[in-house]
């Protein structure tokens, strides 16, 4: 016994540093685990204020591209307004589906407080969460295209896992040609990420659009995700396409949750399936 | 006493130089800029043992929270302070050690050199690979290493001529 009390105190300064190293351990594994969310949220609150003025300060800089973003959304928008209102004028002699895809939805306007965008495993925070409505497993999106779905939220925040992330996989297809595959980043441009399992006999070409599938219940199909910049094959039967995503992560300041109503049935539906 | 507010500053500039411009400016994911290490090596040499770690562990930890990310500065920052009497009698001269005040004073600046090159080398290998998380893409993360320390390292010898001169006049 005596001799082990003096082997802890001989070596202390190592047995502490192995506690202390045991301890970061802990922390990273537990961020791993999906868990970061309690640390950050912690961090937000103690730095929030920081960041919060930061990006106001950010947001104040760039006024002048968001006003041009946000005119050129509206004047989309109006566009559109015409032409559904020509349609409902008209309805009386066009079949309208009762599953119109716009009803299902519901958008969510929120603020980034904080992102990252130079690690294997970005994340963005919002200043929105359940007590706005904002859920787990919501789309993120910006005029501009997808920015990834809600990992987790607190009163206030939410945490976002966008595209560029190494965890991220998001169901994408090719606008014309109905190709779906797995977008998935590499880590390294937060510019550019990947599109796998596209079959090599299907023709692309650089500057093809590329969509979410909406074959998962969290993204409605047809968000824009990026367009093609460069096409390789690899050694298997599937393409492997660069795309340049249409969002630009380092100026990103506002975004749109967007909530899909239906999501709880059509799981539901599925969950039986896995059931049986 | 001057010794102390001496480091003192050096310590709140440095931590609102990391954590106000340095987290915010985001050059790519190659380079990480990690200037606070700098507070660690600046220490007086007499601070050592328990005292050393603990204190490194908490700076790290301090950088977490600024940053959000989960230990991945206190793991790397607390090997920084494990190793840092050995480095420093493995890379000094006798008589240096025995000026107890630390690089603030009386430095030579081959010595402050090699020392810091090794720490900031071995910083950035705990730092990367912990924040990666993962033993796959091994080429990748050398590469995030060798240009992150670099850059580091840059801003560090930065700081020291420019810094350290000015508050020592």
């Amino acid at each position: 016994m005596k001799e082990i009390i003096k082997l802890v105190i001989k070596y202390h300064f190592t047995i502490i540093f192995i506690i202390l190293e045991a301890i970061c351990f802990w922390l990273i594994v537990r961020h791993n685990e999906y868990q970061r969310m309690a640390f950050s949220r912690q961090a937000t609150r103690l730095t929030g204020s920081i960041s919060s003025m930061m990006a106001r300060v950010k947001t104040y800089t760039r006024l002048d591209e968001i006003n041009r973003e946000l005119m050129e959304e509206n004047v989309r928008l109006k566009n559109r307004i015409e032409r559904l209102e020509i349609v409902r004028r008209d309805a009386s002699w066009i079949e309208q589906s009762p599953a119109d895809a716009g009803a299902i939805h519901e958008y969510f306007g929120a603020k980034v407080v904080n992102i990252t965008f130079d690690r294997m495993k970005n994340l963005i925070v919002l200043n929105k969460g359940t007590s706005s409505g904002i859920e787990r497993e919501l789309a993120v999106a910006t005029p501009a295209g997808v920015v990834g779905f809600v990992l987790h939220t607190s009163d206030n925040y939410a945490s976002v896992i966008p595209l560029i992330n190494v965890e991220s996989r998001v169901s994408a297809m090719l606008k014309h040609g109905s190709y779906y595959g797995s977008l998935q980043w590499d880590g390294k441009d937060y510019r550019y990420s990947y599109l796998k399992d596209i079959p090599r006999h299907v023709k692309v070409a650089p500057g093809d659009t590329i969509v979410t599938s909406g074959f998962s219940p969290i993204f409605p199909k047809n968000l824009i995700v990026g367009r093609v910049e460069e096409i390789s094959e690899d050694n298997t039967n599937f393409l492997k396409i660069k795309v340049k995503l249409s969002v630009d992560f380092k100026s990103i300041s506002d975004v749109y949750v967007i909530k899909n109503h239906r999501k709880e049935e059509r799981e539901k539906l599925e969950e039986k399936y896995a059931h049986e | 006493m001057s010794n102390a507010k001496n480091y003192l500053t050096h310590l709140l500039v440095l931590c609102f130089i990391q954590i106000v411009v340095l987290d915010n400016i985001h050059l790519s994911s190659y380079l990480h800029v990690n200037i606070y290490i700098m507070a660690i090596f600046l220490l007086p040499y007499r601070l050592k043992g328990v005292p050393l770690l603990l204190y490194a562990f908490f700076l790290g930890l301090l950088m977490d929270l600024a940053g959000s990310t989960a230990g991945i500065h206190a793991a790397a920052a607390t090997l920084l302070a494990y190793i840092r009497p050995r480095l420093l009698h493995l890379t000094a001269i006798r008589e240096d050690m025995d000026d107890a005040r630390g690089f603030l004073h009386k430095v030579d600046f081959a010595w402050f050199f090699k020392y810091v090159s090794l720490s900031t080398l071995l910083f950035n290998i705990v730092f990367i690979l912990a924040e990666a998380f993962t033993l796959g893409n091994l080429l990748l993360s050398a590469l995030r290493i060798i240009s992150s320390a670099l850059v580091s390292l840059l801003f560090i010898l930065l700081y020291y001529f420019v810094g350290l001169k000015k508050v020592r006049r």
